[in-house]
């Protein structure tokens, strides 16, 4: 049970009584997500401005064995970061700051809940931009995209998850306060210019562990140059057949450097038409055009047609001011998302068409993915209105989830017990077991993230 | 309870954040004063389900959250993109459910209602003093067309209001005045929850500009505009109000259209332009005053860098500036800050309400510029008043 009273002074102490609550109307915008998630309440919410404030909360919770949330954005789709016990939110909107553009090194030092539209606004002042983002509208942050190691339509086919190729160094605050820095800012007489040079790779251990062994505090990220052409293409394939035999041409035929993104998407009232959106890489004209007649010339080959792109530019160019009309219609979910090799699709598809489509009638999700270097990131995913179709939908989501995942499918997203934790205890992995490990030995109270990613009681 | 008749609105809130927006405060003025996540359209969507799932009460603490909304319409604005919730029909109905269920609300805002309702204007002042700054202008009784300049522009900005008035009778418009009889527009009413004497001020109100024959409303204040174009309507349960309203953005603009005045006399200032939400974004004009500023000689217009429907509030909507002052101020400080990034050296805009909140922004940014409205512009470049009320060290007698 958590004395809120004595947990509000004391966090109190740490930020000054006016960067912590306790009200419940300030409680209750943190108790749900983006997701279908059940309403979970934390006690406080505070707002920390830099990593001492934070590894001030962190001796208060482990003091008074009170769990610790982070919450970026406040755009998580799993259940990544509700109060799955009561305790403190911490909303990181106050350390959103560039702290410097390094063109020489073309790295940027940055403060996690910097978002990517801010960043992209203030490297293109510059002539440079990121390597890539996820979708997810003005809010979406960079560290929150970065500890999940999400992905999604801008640049990754060329460059990946978060954390493939993006991420230079970390700091992190430790579960007991302790400050680390990973990669090259490890060496304090060197800088912050590349990832893995020293030992292993802890960067590693903490992109996509949904905050459960640190929280994020600084991070260094690769910069590119911007370019100037947009050059996008929608083709309507044949068949799936078509879209992998495309997937691998991309892959092998012409490298990971044609495209920036590509984006299936099939709707489920006509789930025989497989649109594909691009986005064309490149740094100069002659070559995105040579790139773009390459592209054209395999999607006709393969029995596709070309249409007005008018479409793809809508998506590709509203990537980070937000996507019209994903809210349009209430709240908006994934589920049966995972990433899966190229020709594994297939299975991902007819689980759509077969489990949802016909045995269900569910005909409300879409069927969607992007092709990322030499793999697939797919997902169903629909609108839904709250509260009356939320039974039914949570029911067959998570009917999905189990079929998907217990094919060729790694799941995305893990989250709290609305999410897919309870699917990745079950199956009981020699990794499953090393990161409760590591978990244990760095938070032995569970302070951090109590309930995301591992369930509990396999901690006790 | 009524934001039940928004219930479909309120649980259609996919939590996306784009009223947010990228900075984390730099759209919502709420936000920027008051930090929380409660303070935007997403954080007061949760609440009001909340309420309507039983799990939250209005209470007295919950006032500044609800209460501290300047209504800019930013975050609604931003909703577009998405639920399309009209965030501040909710916010409007919140209010509403405070003063229906007797739960206490912000002193200073039943404060100003009272004064309104028992002084007929916002400050308290004698029903003589409505019609000081028309000292020495003559007015048309019964020509139909009413000049309306409501509370701020009355009382606060006596000048202005005169220089606006001698303008449009240059320009050709035979103007009629309530005089005595003016009163509040009855603002204050809604905006602070008191539906149903709204209704009846509404009533009073349209019965008063019948019998005084009035066929046109010109008023430089958007929040008379409104309330007579849209809020007695709505209150009166009429299609439409059957006086034409029109605010004086689109009859300066029809000025220079007509070539009514000529403008010879250079402003040779840099200028920029101020959108105030209820005429920008509540009702999608923006650029009628851009096409007047321009159309003066030696005006340098620039913008700021949120313009139109980006632009940051001035922090006098919502009846913020009398429930907490503070708030209203920090965010008048930042637009002004908006405005120095600019370059210019005057502050325009057509809202009188943002001109009183602009000028304190001055004050407290310790800038010294000059915040005019653009009839102030357009009567210098007509040789109406004298070019030195641009200066900065001008200072207007009232």
């Amino acid at each position: 049970m958590v004395d809120a009273a004595k947990i509000t002074r004391l966090l109190a102490k740490v930020v000054g009584p006016e960067r912590v609550s306790d009200k419940d109307f300030d409680l209750i915008p943190y108790s749900r997500d983006l997701s279908p998630a059940r309403q979970k309440l934390p006690t406080h919410v505070v707002l920390p401005q830099s990593k001492e404030e934070i590894q001030g909360i962190l001796r208060i919770a482990n003091q008074e064995n009170v769990p610790v949330y982070v919450r970026a954005g406040g755009t998580s789709h799993w259940d990544a970061y509700l109060a799955q016990e009561p305790g403190i939110m911490l909303d990181m909107s106050r350390m959103n700051r560039i702290l410097y553009i390094n063109e020489r090194d073309l790295v940027v030092t940055i403060q996690p809940n910097c978002t990517w539209a801010k960043l992209d606004r203030e490297l293109r002042k510059h002539g440079l931009t990121y390597l890539c983002s996820e979708a997810g509208g003005p809010a979406m942050t960079v560290g929150g995209s970065v500890m999940k190691a999400g992905a999604g339509p801008h640049s990754t086919a060329k460059f990946g998850c978060h954390g493939d190729q993006d991420v230079i160094t970390l700091e992190m605050v430790l579960p007991n306060g302790d400050i680390v820095q990973t990669g090259s800012a490890a060496w304090p007489s060197a800088g912050k210019f590349e990832r893995q040079c020293l030992g292993p790779d802890l960067a590693g251990m903490f992109i996509g562990a949904e905050g459960i062994l640190g929280i994020c505090t600084e991070l260094t990220m690769r910069i590119r140059p911007a370019t100037d052409f947009k050059e996008r293409l929608i083709a309507v394939m044949p068949s799936l057949d078509s879209v992998i035999e495309f997937g691998h041409f991309i892959n092998r035929n012409v490298g990971d450097e044609y495209l920036q993104g590509i984006y299936l998407w099939v709707d489920p009232n006509a789930p025989d038409v497989f649109t594909l959106m691009m986005d064309i890489f490149g740094y100069e004209a002659e070559i995105v055009e040579h790139r773009k007649k390459k592209l054209s010339e395999e999607v006709k080959k393969l029995g596709g047609s070309l249409g007005d792109r008018g479409p793809a530019d809508d998506y590709f160019g509203h990537i980070l001011t937000g996507l019209t009309d994903i809210f349009a219609t209430g709240v908006w979910h994934f589920f049966g998302a995972g990433t899966l090799r190229i020709d594994d699709i297939k299975f991902v598809y007819d689980v759509w068409r077969t489990e949802l489509l016909q045995k269900r009638g569910y005909r409300k999700a879409g069927f969607g993915g992007q092709v990322l270097p030499r793999r697939w990131l797919a997902f169903m995913v629909t609108n839904y209105h709250e509260p009356g179709d939320w039974d039914e939908l949570v029911r067959m989501a998570h009917e999905i989830d189990e079929i998907i995942l217990a094919g060729p499918v790694i799941p995305y997203g893990i989250g709290g017990r609305d999410g897919l934790r309870d699917i990745v205890a079950s199956h009981d992995t020699g990794y499953y077991r090393l990161l409760k490990t590591l978990k244990r030995t760095l938070d032995p109270k569970n302070i951090l993230q109590r309930g995301i990613f591992i369930p509990e009681e396999e901690l006790q | 309870m009524r934001i039940k008749e928004f219930q479909d609105m309120i649980y259609a809130c996919g939590r996306c954040n784009y009223c947010r927006g990228q900075d984390f405060n730099e759209r919502c003025p709420e936000i920027f004063t008051q930090i929380w996540e409660s303070s935007t359209g997403r954080g007061r969507m949760a609440i009001a389900r909340g309420i309507l799932e039983g799990k939250l009460d209005y209470s007295e603490e919950l006032g500044e959250r609800i209460f501290g909304c300047f209504m800019c319409g930013r975050c609604r604005e931003e909703c577009k993109k998405a639920a399309k919730i009209d965030i501040i029909a909710i916010t409007k109905a919140m209010r509403a459910d405070f003063v229906d269920q007797g739960v206490k609300i912000p002193e200073s805002g039943s404060s100003m209602v009272n004064i309104a309702v028992s002084s007929g204007n916002i400050f308290a002042d004698s029903p003589a003093a409505h019609a000081k700054w028309a000292q020495g202008l003559q007015f048309v009784r019964g020509s139909g067309t009413l000049f309306f300049p409501g509370c701020l522009a009355s009382h606060r900005f006596k000048e202005k209001t005169n220089i606006l008035v001698r303008l449009l009778q240059a320009a050709g418009y035979t103007l009629d005045f309530l005089g005595d009889d003016q009163t509040c527009c009855g603002t204050p009413l809604w905006i602070t929850g008191r539906t149903a004497d709204a209704k009846k001020w509404a009533q009073n109100y349209l019965r008063k500009l019948k019998k005084h024959g009035v066929k046109e409303i010109i008023t430089p204040c958007p929040s008379c505009f409104r309330a007579f174009d849209e809020e007695y309507p709505h209150l009166l349960g009429m299609e439409k109000f059957p006086i034409r309203v029109r605010h004086t953005g689109e009859v300066l603009e029809e000025i220079v259209e007509k070539k009514k005045l000529n403008f010879k006399v250079p402003i040779n200032k840099r200028v920029t332009y101020h959108d105030p939400c209820e005429i920008g974004r509540y009702r999608g004009i923006y650029e009628p005053a851009r096409r007047v500023i321009r159309a003066l000689p030696g005006v340098d217009f620039v913008e700021m860098e949120r313009n139109r429907a980006d632009a940051f509030c001035c922090g006098g909507g919502g009846a913020v500036k009398i429930t907490y002052e503070h708030h209203s101020n920090t965010v008048a400080e930042e637009r002004i800050r908006d405005f120095v990034r600019s370059g210019a050296q005057v502050m325009s805009t057509v809202c009188p309400a943002c001109e009183m909140n602009l000028t304190h922004g001055t004050y407290a940014a310790d800038v010294q510029a000059r915040v005019l409205d653009v009839a102030e512009l357009m009567a210098v470049a007509a040789g109406i008043v004298d070019r030195e009320i641009l200066e900065t060290d001008y200072f207007p007698e009232d």
